[in-house]
């Protein structure tokens, strides 16, 4: 008698788990994370990627303005020109091997740039990286045609 | 249900199946197809699933040389481009007049210059009123002109004036 009953298996849980990870995904997914500091970033051909953790990253916004922090831009502080070798050795210090990422927005002034790879010059940080978004074209194509 | 259904009939084993088939169509309750709201449901949260992976950010490599570090290059060797505040761009190979150029035949001035003169090196001068795009955009045509090796500097006052001059 047993044996001819269907095999019926109760799908209840697993649904309400299914609809419970739906709600999760829905609710946490966010197509662009916020950023603490809005920056425009430069187009270049280049195609290496930004490790996704362990990295100091320095945001210069179209102002100048220099900011450090961490990959999560939680512990994001505002640097003035006088502090700012002093926070990119302490931040170096704190954590040797991590890679040095420079998010510069295209409207900021090349002096401020410069003023920023002195500094990291000086703090002994010869390799970095700058972020950029992927252009489809070569630069020269795309400033010649405005 | 259907051992209490088959215990009443008093026919524990046999044909039992039309006497089954009774109780079932009288008892059971309304059962719902939940299978294509399931279908539905792992879709949508397998198509979430894939989008949250972030888009990881690009970025391009720089390697300063030490700080301090002195090269000693001939004059002929040096082209020197120059970006001025307003963005237009000169350039001079060695002892040569300076000259206005544009985007489009940097990459063949480039490519020229390095045909002509295996030791090239070139030298950036970007003024510091120019805009961060401005250089990242200078590298990247330098890099496609296989141009691993230059100098990004700001302008100094005397360049300046040489540039004016011109205009």
């Amino acid at each position: 008698m047993a044996r001819r009953t269907r095999v019926r298996i109760d799908m209840t849980p697993m649904v309400d788990v299914a609809f419970l990870l739906l709600i999760f995904f829905m609710s946490t997914t966010q197509f662009k994370p916020p950023e603490p500091v809005a920056v425009t970033l430069p187009f270049s051909q280049s195609e290496i990627h930004v490790p996704e953790t362990g990295t100091i990253i320095l945001t210069v916004n179209q102002t100048g303005q220099v900011f450090i922090s961490s990959e999560r831009g939680t512990d994001i502080q505002e640097l003035s020109p006088d502090n700012l070798l002093e926070a990119i050795v302490a931040w170096r210090t704190r954590n040797p091997g991590a890679v040095v990422v420079v998010k510069g927005d295209r409207d900021a002034a090349f002096g401020a740039m410069v003023d920023l790879m002195d500094a990291l010059a000086d703090a002994k940080t010869l390799r970095f990286n700058l972020m950029t978004d992927l252009a489809k074209k070569p630069a020269s194509e795309r400033r010649a045609a405005g | 249900m259907a051992e209490v259904a088959a215990a009443e009939t008093g026919k524990p084993s046999a044909p039992g199946r039309g006497v089954l088939g009774r109780v079932k169509k009288k008892r059971v309750g309304i059962r719902i197809d939940m299978t294509p709201m399931v279908d539905v449901a792992f879709l949508l949260l397998i198509f979430f699933m894939v989008t949250t992976v972030f888009r990881r950010p690009l970025a391009m490599e720089v390697n300063l040389p030490e700080p301090g570090a002195k090269v000693e290059v001939p004059e002929s060797n040096v082209m020197t481009i120059y970006i001025d505040r307003d963005e237009s761009m000169y350039y001079k190979v060695g002892k040569n007049p300076i000259e206005p150029i544009t985007w489009a035949e940097l990459t063949p001035t480039l490519r020229a210059g390095a045909d002509a003169n295996p030791d090239l090196i070139v030298l950036v001068k970007i003024s510091r009123e120019a805009r961060y795009e401005d250089m990242v955009d200078m590298m990247d045509t330098l890099e496609d002109a296989r141009m691993e090796r230059f100098s990004l500097i700001p302008m100094k006052e005397r360049d300046e004036q040489a540039l004016e001059e011109l205009k």
